[in-house]
């Protein structure tokens, strides 16, 4: 099992933090591009899985899969989106996101008051404790 | 004591004495900086605001808390769950509109004015008006626009103090560019 | 503030603010609502002034007026009004009680300078104020510490024995405490009683 990337976006879209672990191929397009793309295709899919639904469907969409990757969707009630992309090996991760968002972007973003919140993440310190915790997970 | 001790200093909590006279001084400076108690007020309404934006979010992933289906739900969230992690009281809520869209939060202790007497000539000032601001950023970040006032407090001599906390209106998602 | 003119407003219901129990201050709040007003006064104070010394003088003089409220109940609290007369005992009280009942423990250290009988250094490896503060290269060796330099400062002022405290960068932080001439004179005397 692997991770390929994570991305961390705040509720007005902007992406606050990018990081790749085991990514191989390039999608050919200026990063800001491929973020703001990125977020706009989970927004469409995020409103329009919910119409969709039979029954009351909110915070139904947790992941998508197609045959070569997983990504794994996360989003808290402050409108913070956690999007991880993995193997097809990897489960249901959303403790995993939970964690990250509780354990490294609250204990070294949120309470450190050098940190402006809606720019995007320069903390060496958090770039450390992430790449560490994830490169501890069972499916890194 | 040991025990409470050791919750110390393993640094999750920190004296209750120090964090009241840590807000006296900032108050006090407050005081002496600005002309009138009316700007010391928004001055920590705007204080206030910077830390609620934070606060809500150590809230939500500690309390592992999800999004709130109406307001009477928020309302013991802030109560039972914020205000209890936060200051380590629990303030009633109560006195509830008939549309359900404002109630009040009754403080029997007020950890921010222990001990505090207003001195005379400040009549307008409201001691402990960074917890407006705290509540109104910690709910705009969950996407409640909500206006905050005291309405009685103890320290001008009222019998309990009490904020009443009003429903503006629900903040939308912005729709990222292209999208519909 | 404004002086106090000595009305009190007598309330019904709560007791009068003299009357109330003041051996209590056992409670406690979550450190994140400490740490993040300590930020708020921070970058408040930062705003006003133009220098890392300005800046670091000013939470000097908030600690102050934390100091000398905390002396007193401390003094009543712990000591049964007894106040300490000889330096090492004043400065053993602030290492053990005043810390433990500000930060829930002892601090880590009290020395003496080697070559100056006038200094002494409390030393705390990591302080609670310098907890979600990364020390910052562009500011100059800021210190937000200096705002229990002055909680320590006007402790020893309360107890009357006159000296400066500055915080400093060293092993974590040092407290550097320097006494007056006279303090240091009057210890001697006692010791050639």
């Amino acid at each position: 099992m692997t991770v390929y990337n994570i991305y961390i976006f705040n509720r007005e879209g902007t992406c606050l933090y990018y990081y790749e672990w085991n990514r191989r191929t390039d999608c050919n397009m200026p990063k800001y591009e491929e973020f703001k793309l990125l977020h706009g295709m989970l927004f469409s899919i995020k409103s329009f899985v919910t119409r969709l639904s039979p029954i009351d469907g909110k915070n139904s969409f947790i992941s998508y899969r197609t045959n070569k990757y997983k990504l794994h969707f996360y989003e808290t009630p402050t409108g913070l989106k956690f999007v991880m992309n993995t193997d097809l090996a990897v489960e249901n991760i959303q403790d995993t996101l939970h964690d990250i968002y509780n354990k490294i972007y609250v204990e070294y973003i949120v309470k450190n008051p050098l940190c402006k919140l809606n720019e995007p993440i320069q903390s060496s310190l958090f770039r450390t404790k992430l790449d560490e915790h994830v490169k501890s997970l069972p499916f890194y | 004591m040991s025990r409470q001790n050791s919750a110390r200093a393993d640094g999750k909590k920190v004296s209750s004495e120090l964090f009241t006279l840590t807000y006296g001084a900032l108050v006090a400076q407050l005081v002496k900086d600005f002309e009138s108690d009316e700007a010391v007020n928004k001055k920590l309404d705007e204080m206030g605001y910077n830390i609620g934006v934070r606060l809500i979010e150590d809230l939500i992933a500690k309390g592992n808390v999800g999004r709130c289906h109406d307001l009477r739900e928020t309302a013991d969230i802030i109560a039972k769950l914020g205000f209890k992690m936060f200051l380590g009281v629990t303030p009633v809520v109560t006195k509830w509109s008939t549309a359900a869209d404002e109630f009040s939060l009754i403080l029997e202790n007020n950890p921010l004015a222990e001990f505090v007497e207003l001195p005379s000539g400040h009549e307008n000032l409201n001691y402990s008006n960074i917890l407006c601001g705290v509540l109104r950023g910690a709910l705009e970040m969950v996407q409640m626009e909500v206006e905050i006032s005291f309405v009685q407090d103890a320290l001008r001599g009222d019998d309990t103090t009490e904020l009443r906390v009003k429903f503006i209106k629900r903040l939308e998602d912005a729709i990222p560019a292209g999208e519909e | 503030m404004d002086k106090f003119d000595g009305t009190v407003r007598i309330n019904k219901k709560t007791t009068n603010i003299l009357e109330r129990p003041l051996n209590k201050g056992r409670n406690e709040v979550h450190i994140s609502s400490f740490a993040l007003l300590f930020s708020e006064i921070v970058q408040y104070s930062q705003n006003r002034v133009t220098t890392v010394a300005d800046l670091q003088t000013k939470l000097s003089d908030m600690g102050k007026s934390i100091g000398s409220r905390m002396l007193d109940v401390l003094v009543l609290r712990e000591k049964g009004y007894k106040r300490e007369t000889r330096i090492i005992n004043v400065l053993l009280f602030i290492k053990t009680t005043v810390w433990k009942s500000l930060f829930g423990k002892e601090a880590d250290k009290l020395e003496q300078s080697n070559d100056d009988d006038k200094t002494y250094y409390i030393i705390e490896k990591e302080p609670l104020v310098n907890k979600f503060i990364s020390r910052q290269k562009d500011k100059g060796g800021l210190n937000c510490a200096y705002f229990i330099a002055g909680i320590v400062e006007e402790i020893l002022f309360g107890c009357n024995f006159h000296c400066k405290v500055t915080a400093h960068w060293h092993k974590g932080t040092t407290f550097m405490i320097q006494f007056d001439e006279s303090v240091i004179a009057r210890d001697k005397a006692f010791d050639a009683r």
